[in-house]
């Protein structure tokens, strides 16, 4: 019992970060941005390059895929979603076109790189660290599974759940501790009211847009190393639980995702343990069962405000 | 009255040949579907790429000789991306079938994306060329509408697994043996062969661990912990490519070491599985020997060392990995070629009894083709053999069982 919750935890952290991004870009702009699983992908592809071309720890990846991501997020704000927001009811024409870009982002992945798995040995994951450590405290330059409780764990995944709960945390601060994260909150809150007040909705808006992307790819950095393998297909995917993710939180609030991640995490574990054959529909039935009794999510306001 | 009769019957000969040659179509239309994303891409795109290269090589000579023209015809290859989806591969099978109306009709690659081209072959009276789906549903006596070309049925396919744990396991000291196995029809059924296999044999072996997983399982940790939980002396690992990875990796990354451990893929898609799972990862790893080891005789087609020549010189950006799919591919379009080359029509009960004509007389690149009286695949036997590294660090096999292939011992218990 204890290693499925441990190993839930570690897990379902990491899927916070996989779902903030999206949250992010939810409660700011109230559009949904089906593409989200494929940033991740790109994220992966980001991690993989920097390790087989330049023989580099994958962590160096997560400062460049999120600033690559940032700008790609600020640039495909102005162009796409003033227009969006213009529309009669952008939250659902926000379905249509994001999945539209998604197609297209994994026709274009697959026409480059092609369809096989690809992945990155566990062991080069903060491999520097591991070196940093070794040339401190001695011992060997390689990361081994990860004790916890006298159980053994992928060195991988307490790596990416430590990056996703400082991830979380920045988020946390970038929302309650800066200027343009009170603008930010404001904007989530009532949009409306913010344009009143003189807000200028859309430079917070790409910000929120070009973070959200941002933290998705950080979270592809990891991909690799939690499923396996990644191929360009693996977008859609990754969209669908971000989005089991989301609403299990909160749509609308990113820091309940770190929660419905977490819940969603340790579930899937324990189904995992005793009902293997039935993991694969738990996120259906988590959304169905959170829509059902708590549809504004687990840290969510009664009455939703989109 | 002679004289008058020849010439009568050589204008009768010169006549039908001419409206034989006169009915005869501009291309003989090949229909089948890809899968050029998703789960499946990677056993697909191999298969479907060696189709394209058989179709590129034929056309370049003229065409296929087909018998019930006698003459070379081109090949149109119509194919369609089914992106993994079972339900667009329905509607896709059906396109095939009953718009662009081919004249034969092939399977993606992989038991589940092949599914849906069994019925609605069967439904249509066409006969299907099945690649390399051997779920055992697919082969019955009452459906003759459908031949396995190039893996073994998955209902004898694991036999040298199973009979390596009876016969060997408990002189090794095998006696609890786990079962994992993702749930579709291919994986699926080749647990239920293992199972009955081991529990027919009355060998002193106690199934420990038996557990289906979903087939889009990515994450194995928790199920390694569980397996681990219950000590078997040999893992069976069921899975598609990607499950192998997976598996593997996480096999790795927690520091479990099992005594014995066999998977499907890195015997059939080594190339795939060293560079993800790495040469360490693979070493000790039981699987199926595939036919690139063994350099089959052939009396038709290319030999295995000319097809990896025209593979490599054609598919030069290494985008899609040479394989045992990649064999298939090319195994699939040698009994096309070959059923062409003896079928005296085009109708769909003609084309089988000319693919079953073929039962034991074809050797390919992929072995000898041998059908039993359902349609199942049971010639293209795949030796259990287990990956060591060379002197270099690369992967190597080394055939286990049956010990008349064998050309080494098994290292047990994994070091």
């Amino acid at each position: 019992m204890l290693y499925p919750l441990v190993a839930g935890v570690l897990f379902g952290l990491y899927f916070s970060l996989v779902g903030i991004g999206l949250n992010l870009v939810f409660g700011v702009m109230r559009i949904v941005n089906l593409a989200h699983g494929d940033f991740l992908m790109l994220g992966a592809f980001v991690a993989f390059g920097i390790y087989t071309a330049a023989g580099l720890d994958p962590l160096v990846g997560i400062p460049v895929a999120f600033a690559l991501f940032c700008v790609a997020g600020l640039l495909l704000y102005w162009v796409l979603v003033p227009r969006l927001q213009r529309a009669r009811d952008p939250e659902m024409l926000s379905f249509i076109l994001f999945f539209g870009f998604s197609q297209v982002i994994e026709a274009l992945t697959t026409i480059v790189f092609g369809t096989s798995e690809r992945s990155i040995p566990s062991r080069q994951l903060a491999s520097s660290l591991a070196g940093i450590r070794a040339s401190l405290f001695g011992g060997e330059a390689t990361n081994g599974p990860f004790r916890i409780f006298g159980l053994s764990f992928p060195a991988s995944w307490v790596v990416a759940a430590t990056v996703s709960v400082i991830a979380i945390i920045c988020v946390y601060l970038y929302l309650y501790r800066t200027r343009l994260g009170t603008l930010t909150r404001a904007v989530m809150s009532r949009r409306d009211e913010a344009v009143a007040t003189g807000i200028n909705v859309d430079r917070v808006s790409a910000a929120a847009f070009g973070i959200g992307l941002g933290l998705a790819a950080v979270a592809g950095v990891f991909a690799p190393f939690m499923f396996g393998s990644f191929t360009p297909a693996f977008g859609i995917d990754a969209t669908v639980t971000s989005f089991v993710v989301v609403v299990l939180g909160s749509l609308g609030n990113p820091l309940g995702t770190a929660l419905g991640g977490v819940v969603y995490g340790v579930s899937y574990m324990l189904v995992q343990t005793y009902l293997s054959s039935w993991a694969d529909l738990l996120p259906y039935v988590l959304l169905i069962a959170i829509l059902l009794l708590r549809p504004s999510g687990l840290l969510g306001r009664r009455v939703r405000v989109a | 009255m002679i004289r008058k009769a020849s010439i009568a019957l050589a204008a009768a000969l010169t006549l039908g040949t001419q409206a034989f040659a006169a009915d005869a179509p501009a291309e003989i239309k090949i229909g089948t579907l890809y899968a050029s994303s998703g789960r499946y891409a990677s056993i697909s795109m191999p298969v479907h790429s060696a189709l394209k290269l058989w179709v590129e090589q034929k056309n370049a000579e003229g065409g296929v000789y087909v018998k019930a023209f006698d003459k070379k015809i081109p090949i149109k290859l119509v194919a369609y991306d089914d992106q993994s989806n079972t339900a667009t591969a329905a509607t896709l099978y059906n396109q095939l079938v009953t718009q662009d109306k081919v004249d034969m009709l092939v399977a993606d690659s992989g038991s589940v994306l092949t599914a849906p081209a069994v019925t609605i072959a069967r439904d249509h009276k066409m006969f299907l060329f099945d690649q390399t789906g051997t779920g055992a549903s697919f082969f019955s006596k009452d459906n003759p509408y459908i031949a396995l070309m190039a893996d073994p049925v998955s209902t004898i396919w694991p036999k040298p697994v199973a009979d390596f744990i009876t016969h060997d396991g408990p002189g090794l000291g095998i006696k609890k043996v786990a079962i994992l196995y993702s749930t579709n029809e291919f994986t699926g059924t080749q647990a239920n062969a293992v199972r009955k296999f081991i529990k027919d044999s009355g060998a002193p072996i106690e199934i420990v661990y038996d557990q289906g997983i979903p087939t889009e399982t990515t994450n194995y940790t928790v199920i390694i912990n569980n397996i681990l939980a219950k000590e078997p002396d040999a893992v069976i690992h069921l899975g598609y490519a990607p499950n192998d990875i997976a598996f593997l990796r996480n096999v790795q990354d927690v520091g479990a070491k099992f005594k014995m451990l066999f998977c499907i893929y890195p015997g059939l898609e080594t190339e795939l599985l060293e560079k993800n799972v790495g040469a360490k990862g693979l070493q000790h790893v039981f699987t199926y020997v595939p036919p690139q080891e063994l350099e089959y005789p052939v009396n038709f087609g290319m030999k295995m060392s000319d097809f990896k020549k025209a593979w490599d010189a054609k598919y030069k950006d290494g985008k899609i990995e040479f394989g045992f799919n990649s064999v298939a591919g090319y195994t699939t379009a040698l009994v096309l070629e070959k059923t062409l080359s003896v079928a005296t029509s085009l109708d769909r009960m003609e084309l089988r009894k000319a693919v079953f004509s073929l039962s034991g007389k074809l050797k390919t690149l992929d072995g000898t083709f041998a059908l039993d009286e359902m349609g199942g695949q049971i010639g293209e036997l795949t030796p259990l053999g287990q990956l060591e590294l060379n002197e270099h660090g690369h992967i190597k096999f080394v055939s286990i069982y049956p010990h008349e292939t064998a050309t080494g011992k098994p290292v047990y218990p994994r070091p």
